[in-house]
């Protein structure tokens, strides 16, 4: 999850271009992998630093974590109370696990504790001095030794206790609460009488629901919902972002459990989930048909990550998954404009055949509704298979990469950067849908930028997505030249730094609520939402002046298109070929 | 299995052994199956089921004593805690207040002081339930008096 963690981090932003610009501008008068090499550690670094930063948020606790803690806090409880290990974790439970509730409670009121608990200091029953006693369960007479009683002393042979507890703890986690079988007894039974009667296995569960109660009962403490996953997160509570990430890399918003959803918040999420859920049987209908090629009509269904379509020969027809629309009418060279994020922006657009259709589509609300839901089901998926690539990467490709190349696996981490970027980024990507669709129509302004910035980032990611894709699959099929690998290189990298920063100003934007949109023309904090706010035609003159912050001649220029940074003696632009 | 079987011979031989301690509960055994029991008890003083007597049915599982036995009145009762067709009684100790210390006896004294205090805020027979909710003392006695003397009284003449 390293992307995410550069995502999240804001502020260092700045500092991060800097010196990402710097280095590439250096890099181009030297050899390409001292420049590749400045970049990585580069990202390294933030890395670190970021780890940091996210352990003074939440910790991530294991089973044995967890148990030591557990342990620790009963020791805790043990000597200051001066209580058995048993007594305390009793009190432990009562009080959801915390420990200055239970010294609290105690030292205001010791009796009325101890009688809520069932903690007596005394035997209530106190029983004759005979060598045999009848049990309460079977009324049968037995010998001492064979009578076991709780601090009550009321007698029970072991049979019946062991069937007593047994019963209780396949009934579920009341067996932490169990109390000795005479109705008006109420003395406690615990953990050491279940250790003493019960059979191993009903050991560990008692165990188990003992442990489940220091989590669930604990306000700081929550599982990770994944499924499978045993670790359980605890999260400062009062401080910043929501998301957390288990180590099984499942990151989901500790607030509301649901899958990390930032910037996107709680409260829209639990809305969407609801209305997809309730939609659901529309939905169903609409997606479970494939899409037909626009040009020979042959039902295609999507296996692949990205938006691009390509359909099979004869036709070859190239278009674009989302809209249908030809693929070349997307592309950065041809002058055309990716305009697949956009529900209404037709309408400025004019002449666009896609406008007429899409004014249609507008019609009604579950048109608009399936609009924003086939776009975020997309990008789910697509994520899913993005994890999917990326595992077949780590686990398979790398390997065979390393071998047709012949460079070390630790020179191609850039290929699983760029991954890691593409899951990160479709996960946004997903829920800036779930966001544009609340979002009021009538916020005509907030509207445009939001969509300028998703089209940007969205843009930004399908080259990204395609270069990782497509381009990788050459070079791991046949043997491309060392050269022409290292341009590769350089462009998944480059590809990979531009998709980030047009996903942290799309985050960071809907995070201040399109705040820069209404403070028209003050200073925002990235020089392309500045310009993008201040121009409500942001079509036509998409990226043409947009990052200009750092244009200068002595150093390189940055690309109109894709704000790449080039080296100054270079006439058309490395990433995406657009002359300067 | 064994263990209930056991357990409840025991209760056996205690109601037969004190077949005068409580004289107001006489619980049978079933002939032919020690799971089925089947109990009378009178109504208590000062309330509508006064002078009744009343029918309970005993059905005990084979985890018994670790589950409560089932118990219904078979005798039509007017009670806010008692189904009135079914007779299903809905008493904390019958579900996830049980404790294997309790006996068949000591049940049926349970239900007798539920009849002499009812719950009306969990009825399982809301009419009667609502009579005493909405204060209507009077009501309810008459309407329990009326079915104790209907059902639960041997038919003069």
């Amino acid at each position: 999850m390293d992307s995410e963690d550069d995502m999240h981090d804001a502020n260092d932003v700045d500092s991060y271009e800097e010196d990402y610009y710097s280095g590439d501008a250096m890099y181009s008068d030297d050899d390409d992998d001292a420049g590749y090499e400045f970049l990585h550690n580069d990202s390294d670094d933030s890395d670190d630093v970021l780890i940091s930063r996210q352990q003074k948020n939440f910790t991530i606790l294991k089973e044995d974590d967890i148990r030591q803690r557990q342990e620790d806090d009963i020791t805790r409880i043990c000597s200051v109370l001066s209580v058995s290990r048993d007594s305390a974790c009793m009190l432990l439970r009562r009080y959801n696990w915390n420990v200055s509730n239970v010294h609290e409670a105690w030292f205001a009121n010791e009796d009325k504790v101890r009688k809520a608990v069932g903690l007596l200091d005394k035997t209530t029953y106190k029983p004759t001095k005979a060598r045999e006693l009848p049990c309460g369960i079977c009324f049968e007479s037995y010998l001492l030794d064979k009578i076991s009683t709780a601090a009550c002393g009321h007698p029970f042979c072991n049979t019946c206790w062991t069937a007593y507890i047994s019963t209780s703890i396949n009934d579920g986690p009341g067996c932490l609460t169990l109390r000795c079988p005479i109705p008006s007894c109420g003395a406690a039974v615990g953990v050491d009488m279940v250790n003493m009667l019960t059979s191993d296995e009903d050991k560990t569960k008692y165990q188990r629901y003992l442990l489940r109660s220091y989590i669930e009962d604990n306000r700081k403490t929550k599982w990770c919902p994944a499924p499978g996953c045993d670790c359980a997160i605890e999260f400062d509570l009062g401080s910043g972002s929501y998301d957390v990430t288990c180590h099984c890399s499942y990151s989901f918003c500790w607030n509301c459990t649901e899958e990390a959803h930032r910037p996107v918040d709680c409260e829209t999420v639990s809305k969407w989930i609801m209305k997809n859920s309730a939609e659901s049987e529309n939905m169903n209908w609409i997606l479970a048909n494939s899409k037909p090629c626009p040009k020979c009509k042959r039902p295609i269904e999507k296996n692949q990550g990205c938006m691009h379509m390509t359909c099979n020969p004869p036709c070859k027809y190239e278009f674009c998954w989302l809209c249908l629309g030809q693929w070349s009418d997307h592309g950065e060279r041809t002058g055309g404009f990716y305009a697949c994020n956009r529900y209404e922006s037709a309408k400025q657009e004019g002449a666009y055949d896609e406008s007429e259709r899409r004014r249609e589509m507008a019609k009604n609300s579950l048109e608009r509704y399936t609009h924003y839901y086939e776009r975020w089901a997309t990008n789910q998926s697509s994520r899913q298979k993005a994890l999917a690539d990326l595992h077949q990467m780590q686990t398979v490709h790398l390997a065979k990469l390393s071998e047709k190349q012949c460079q070390p696996e630790t020179q191609l981490k850039f290929i699983i950067e760029a991954w890691l970027q593409i899951v990160e980024c479709r996960r946004v990507l997903k829920w800036t849908y779930a966001y544009g669709y609340y979002l009021p129509e009538q916020e005509l302004a907030k509207r445009q930028f939001f969509e300028y910035l998703q089209g940007e980032a969205e843009a930004g990611l399908e080259r990204l997505h395609q270069c990782a894709e497509k381009e990788l699959n050459t070079y791991l099929n046949e043997d491309g030249s060392q050269d022409e690998f290292n341009n590769f290189r350089t462009k998944l990298a480059g590809l990979t730094s531009v998709t980030r920063n047009y996903f942290e100003n799309l985050v960071r934007a809907l995070e201040n609520g399109l705040a820069d949109v209404d403070a028209h023309g003050a200073s925002s904090k990235t020089s392309s939402s500045k310009n993008a706010a201040g121009t409500s035609k942001a079509k036509g003159t998409k990226g043409k002046g947009s990052i200009r912050g750092r244009t200068d001649d002595s150093t390189g220029w940055s690309c109109d298109q894709c704000t790449y940074m080039n080296s100054k003696n270079a006439t058309s632009c490395q990433m995406c070929h657009n002359s300067r | 299995m064994q263990a209930s079987r056991a357990r409840l011979f025991k209760e056996y031989k205690e109601v037969q052994r004190e077949k005068s301690a409580d004289p107001d509960i006489q619980l049978v055994c079933d002939d032919s199956n020690i799971f089925k029991w089947t109990a009378l008890i009178k109504g208590p003083s000062e309330t509508p089921y006064e002078g009744g007597v009343f029918q309970l049915a005993f059905s005990v599982p084979e985890q018994y004593p670790l589950q409560p036995p089932q118990v219904r009145f078979l005798t039509k009762i007017f009670h806010p805690n008692v189904h009135f067709k079914t007779g299903e009684i809905c008493l904390d100790i019958l579900k996830n207040a049980w404790s294997p210390a309790w006996t068949l006896q000591s049940v049926c004294r349970a239900i007798i002081a539920l009849m002499a205090h009812p719950e009306p805020d969990s009825p399982l027979n809301c009419d009667s339930g609502n009579l005493l909710r909405s204060g209507d003392v009077r009501g309810f006695q008459s309407m329990a008096k009326m079915y104790t003397r209907l059902a639960a009284m041997p038919k003069k003449g």
